[in-house]
C-alpha cells in the first residue's frame, strides 16, 4: 500500500517527488513551442523573400539602448487582436515579428502606448524632440526626458561581438561567404549586406549617416541608434501582400 | 514527435487531463481523510512546533 | 520556558538568523522608499531630474529587486534557517556555509541594484541581473540548498514538519526557474543576449515571472505561515491533513499558470487557455492554505483584540485569500482583455506583495526578533501603529490602482457615436494623475509603518544588549 508517511520521513523521496511535480507544468507548456511548426508564422513575399529580417547593426544597438533605459517597463510591443487596438495601433502582432528578438520586449504594462508598430508613424525630428522633452510634444506625458541620448556618442567598439553572440543564439547574421549567400537568398542582397558581421561597424556608420536620425550627420549618437530602432518597429511585414486569414491557424 | 500533436488537440487533452487530475485528487483525498488511524497519525504532527518550548 | 534562553546559544545557530533579520528590515525600508519615489515619478515626472541613473526605467528594477530579493529573500533566509533548526531540533549543517549565504546574498542585492542603475540589464522583468550576478546567485543558492537539506537530514524527529516542505519546494523551484530563465550568451561582463527569442522567450520569462510569485512569494511565505501563525497563536495548525493536500496541489498547479500573463498575445491559444484553467483551479489550494491559517485562530479570536502581531498575520491571510481570488478572475480571458497592460495588474501584485507577503513577514519578524535577542519588543504600541499604517497604506494603494486600471481599460476601448476611438492615449494618461498621486500616498503611509518597525526593532536590540542576557528570559517566551 502506498504510504505518504514514507515521503514525510524520507527527504530524498520528497525532493524527487517535489521536483517531478513542479516540472510537469513547464514541460507541457514550453517544450512543444520549440517543436510545433505553427508557433511562428512563415511570413514571405510572393517572391519567397522573408519579410521579417534580423536587425541591422545600428537598429540592434538602438534596441540595446531601449533595453538599457528600461522602456519595456512602460511600453508594450504586442498588439492584441481587438478592434480598439487595431484602430489605435494597427494589425495585431505576429509571433514572426519578434522571432529575432533576444530578449522579447512584449512588455506587461502600458503606462505609455504600445510601440509594436510605431515605426514610420512619426518623423525622425518628432522622435528626437519627444525623447529629449516628451512634454514638449505631448503635454499629458509622464515619460522621463532623455537628453543624454543626443549628446552621448554611440559605443560601436563591440558591435561585431554583439552580433556574434546573437548569431550563436540562432539569429542568421553571417560570418562566412556561404552564410552571406544564404542570406541573399533568404532576405535579398540589400538586407544580407547589413547582416554581415565583418562589415558591422562600417554598415552601422553608413546607416547612421545616410539615415541622419538625430539631425546631425557629423557623428553617431545613441539617439541615432534608438530612433533607427523605433523607426523599424512593426514595419517589416507588409500586410497588403499577405492573406490575413492565414494567421488565424497560428493562434 | 507526431504523436505529441495528439495532446495539443483540445478534444483529446481536455478529457484526458480531467480524468488524470480528478483521480489523482481523489486518491490524495482518500489517503488523507480515508482512514481514522492514518488521520490521527497525520494530525499528531501539528504539535511539532511546540515540542521545543 | 526558560529552556529556550539557555539552549539558544549553543544548540542553534541564531547568528545568521539575526543578520538576515536585520537586513530584511533594512532592505524593506530601502526598497519601499525607492517604490514611493518611482510612484511619485509617474505622478510628477519632473522628479526624473534628467539624471539617467534615477529615471523610472532604471529604478523600477531596483525597487522590485530590493523588495523581492532583499526584503523578501532575507526574511525567507532568516525564517527558514530558524524554522528548520527549531522543527528539526538540530543546529544548521554548517555555520561557515550559512554565513557564506548571508554575505553572498547581500552582495547580490547590492550588485543587482548598482547594475540596474548603470543600465546593465537583461531586460527581463524580475530577472534584470546580468549573467555574472546570475552565476553568483546560482552558487549562493546551491550553498543554501546544501545547508537546508543537510540540516533536515540531521533532524532528531523522523517526520519533517510541513513548513519545511514549503521551504524545500521553494528552494528547488527557484533553482529550476533561475537556471532556465537566465540561459544567455555573454558578450562582455555587463552584456549578454538570452538564448531564446520572441514567443519562446516570452513563455520562458513568464513561466519564471509567475512562479517567482508562486514559489518565492507564496510557497515560501506559506512555510513561514505554517510555523509562525501557530506559534504566535499558541495553537497548533487547524488541519495537518489539509496542509498535505494543499501542498501537493499548490506546487503542481502553480507551474501551469504562467502563460496567463500572455493572453491574446502571439503564443498558441491552447497554451494560455490551459494556463487560465489551472489558474482557476489554483483557487482551491490557495484558499486551502488561507482557511488553514485563519481557522488556526478559531476558539481564540479574542487574542486578536490584544495582540497586534496576530492581527498582522490574520490580515495577511485575508489579503492572501483576496488576491488569490482576484488572480484567477484576472486570468479569465475576457477579464484579462480589459485588465492586461493596465494598473489593475500593478494593484493585484501589490495586494499580494503588501497585503500578504509584507504583512506575514512583519508578523513573523515581530515574533522572531525578541526570541533572537532574548528580550521583549521595545513597544507594542508602535507595533499597533505599524499595523494600522500598513493596512491603510495597502488599501489606499490597491484602491487607487483598481480605479485607474479599470478606467484605463475602459477608456482604451471606448468608441464615440461614429465608431472611432473616443480617447487618445494621452487623455488616458492625464486621467491617471490623481490615482498615481493617491498610490504614491498609499506607498508613503506603508513606508512610514516600515520605518516605525525599523525604529522599534533598533530600540529592541539596543535594550537587549544593555540588559544582561537572561535578564528578561523568563518573560521572553
Amino acid at each position: 500500500m502506498f504510504d505518504h508517511g514514507k515521503i514525510e520521513r524520507n527527504l530524498g523521496l520528497m525532493l524527487v517527488l517535489t521536483m517531478f511535480t513542479i516540472s510537469i507544468g513547464g514541460l507541457v507548456e514550453i517544450v512543444p513551442l520549440f517543436f510545433i511548426k505553427g508557433t511562428v508564422e512563415d511570413v514571405k513575399t510572393p517572391e519567397g523573400i522573408g519579410m521579417v529580417r534580423p536587425y541591422s547593426p545600428l537598429e540592434q544597438r538602438g534596441r540595446d539602448i531601449y533595453i538599457r533605459e528600461g522602456c519595456y517597463l512602460c511600453h508594450s510591443q504586442m498588439i492584441r487582436p481587438f478592434r480598439d487596438e487595431a484602430l489605435r495601433y494597427g494589425h495585431y502582432s505576429l509571433a514572426a515579428e519578434s522571432q529575432y528578438d533576444h530578449p522579447f520586449q512584449w512588455g506587461s504594462k502600458r503606462t505609455g502606448p504600445d510601440l509594436a508598430r510605431v515605426g514610420k508613424k512619426y518623423s525622425n525630428e518628432w522622435q528626437v524632440q519627444h525623447l529629449i522633452a516628451p512634454r514638449s510634444m505631448v503635454p499629458e506625458s509622464v515619460m522621463p526626458n532623455y537628453p543624454w541620448l543626443l549628446t552621448t556618442p554611440l559605443d560601436t567598439s563591440d558591435v561585431a561581438d554583439r552580433m556574434a553572440a546573437l548569431r550563436m543564439t540562432g539569429v542568421p547574421y553571417s560570418i562566412s561567404k556561404a552564410e552571406y549567400d544564404n542570406n541573399v537568398k533568404e532576405f535579398g542582397a540589400d538586407v544580407a549586406k547589413q547582416l554581415h558581421i565583418p562589415d558591422a561597424k562600417k554598415d552601422l556608420i553608413e546607416q547612421a549617416q545616410s539615415g541622419n536620425y538625430d539631425g546631425d550627420a557629423s557623428n553617431v549618437t545613441e539617439m541615432d541608434a534608438l530612433v533607427a530602432y523605433l523607426q523599424v518597429l512593426g514595419t517589416m511585414v507588409d500586410f497588403g501582400k499577405l492573406d490575413n486569414d492565414s494567421f488565424v491557424k497560428f493562434r | 514527435m507526431e504523436w505529441l500533436m495528439w495532446f495539443t488537440r483540445f478534444e483529446n487533452s481536455k478529457p484526458l487531463a480531467l480524468l488524470i487530475f480528478f483521480f489523482a485528487f481523489c486518491a490524495i483525498l482518500f489517503y488523507v481523510y480515508g482512514s481514522r488511524k492514518r488521520g490521527e497519525r497525520l494530525e499528531s504532527y501539528k504539535h511539532m512546533p511546540f515540542q521545543d518550548d | 520556558m526558560a529552556s529556550v534562553a539557555i539552549g539558544s546559544g549553543e544548540q542553534y545557530n541564531y547568528d545568521v538568523v539575526r543578520k538576515f533579520t536585520i537586513m530584511a528590515l533594512i532592505w524593506g525600508a530601502v526598497g519601499m522608499l525607492v517604490g514611493v519615489f518611482i510612484a511619485s515619478e509617474l505622478a510628477w515626472p519632473f522628479l526624473n531630474f534628467d539624471i539617467p541613473y534615477i529615471t523610472f526605467g532604471r529604478l523600477r528594477p531596483v525597487h522590485t529587486g530590493a523588495v523581492i530579493f532583499g526584503f523578501g529573500g532575507s526574511a525567507l533566509f532568516a525564517t527558514s534557517y530558524y524554522v528548520v533548526q527549531r522543527t528539526c531540533q538540530t543546529r544548521l549543517l554548517s555555520d561557515g556555509m550559512a554565513s557564506f549565504t548571508f554575505w553572498g546574498w547581500q552582495a547580490i542585492i547590492v550588485l543587482a541594484a548598482l547594475g540596474d542603475v548603470m543600465g546593465y540589464t537583461q531586460g527581463r522583468e524580475y530577472a534584470e541581473m546580468e549573467w555574472p550576478i546570475d552565476l553568483l546567485i546560482a552558487v549562493v543558492w546551491v550553498a543554501y540548498a546544501i545547508v537546508y537539506i543537510g540540516t533536515v537530514m540531521k533532524r532528531k524527529e523522523p517526520h519533517i514538519y510541513v513548513a519545511n516542505w514549503f521551504y524545500l519546494g521553494f528552494i528547488l523551484a527557484t533553482a529550476l526557474l533561475h537556471i532556465f530563465n537566465n540561459l544567455a550568451i555573454p558578450v562582455s561582463l555587463t552584456q549578454s543576449y538570452p538564448l531564446f527569442a520572441g514567443a519562446q522567450d516570452a513563455m520562458t520569462q513568464w513561466w519564471y515571472g509567475h512562479n517567482a510569485v508562486g514559489f518565492f512569494l507564496t510557497a515560501a511565505f506559506l512555510g513561514m505561515m505554517y510555523y509562525f501563525v501557530p506559534k504566535q497563536a499558541g495553537r497548533p495548525i487547524y488541519s495537518y491533513r489539509l496542509s498535505i493536500v494543499h501542498f501537493w496541489a499548490l506546487i503542481f498547479m502553480y507551474m501551469w499558470a504562467g502563460s496567463h500573463h500572455l493572453h491574446w498575445t502571439a503564443i498558441p491559444d491552447w497554451t494560455s487557455t490551459l494556463a487560465a484553467t489551472f489558474s482557476i483551479m489554483l483557487l482551491m489550494p490557495s484558499w486551502g492554505g488561507m482557511i488553514n491559517g485563519i481557522m488556526t485562530m478559531s476558539g481564540a479570536w479574542d487574542k486578536l483584540r490584544t495582540d497586534p502581531i496576530l492581527r498582522f498575520m490574520i490580515v495577511a491571510l485575508s489579503f492572501y485569500g483576496m488576491s488569490t481570488f482576484e488572480g484567477p478572475m484576472m486570468s479569465l480571458k475576457d477579464v484579462n482583455a480589459l485588465s492586461h497592460y493596465t494598473d489593475w495588474t500593478i494593484g493585484h501584485v501589490h495586494s499580494g506583495a503588501l497585503g500578504w507577503v509584507a504583512m506575514i513577514t512583519f508578523g513573523s519578524l515581530y515574533h522572531l526578533l525578541p526570541k533572537l535577542w532574548d528580550t521583549k519588543m521595545y513597544s507594542v504600541k508602535l507595533i499597533n501603529a505599524h499595523f494600522w499604517l500598513a493596512t491603510i497604506g495597502t488599501l489606499l494603494y490597491i484602491t487607487a490602482m483598481w480605479i485607474s486600471g479599470i478606467m484605463q481599460g475602459l477608456m482604451w476601448r471606448a468608441y464615440d457615436d461614429f465608431g472611432n476611438l473616443q480617447y487618445s492615449f494621452a487623455e488616458s494618461v492625464a486621467a491617471m494623475h490623481p490615482y498615481y498621486a493617491m498610490r504614491a500616498l498609499g506607498g508613503l503611509v506603508f513606508l512610514a509603518g516600515m520605518v516605525l518597525m525599523l525604529f522599534n526593532c533598533y530600540m529592541t536590540i539596543r535594550q537587549a544588549k544593555r540588559v544582561p542576557a537572561g535578564g528578561l528570559a523568563a518573560s521572553a517566551a
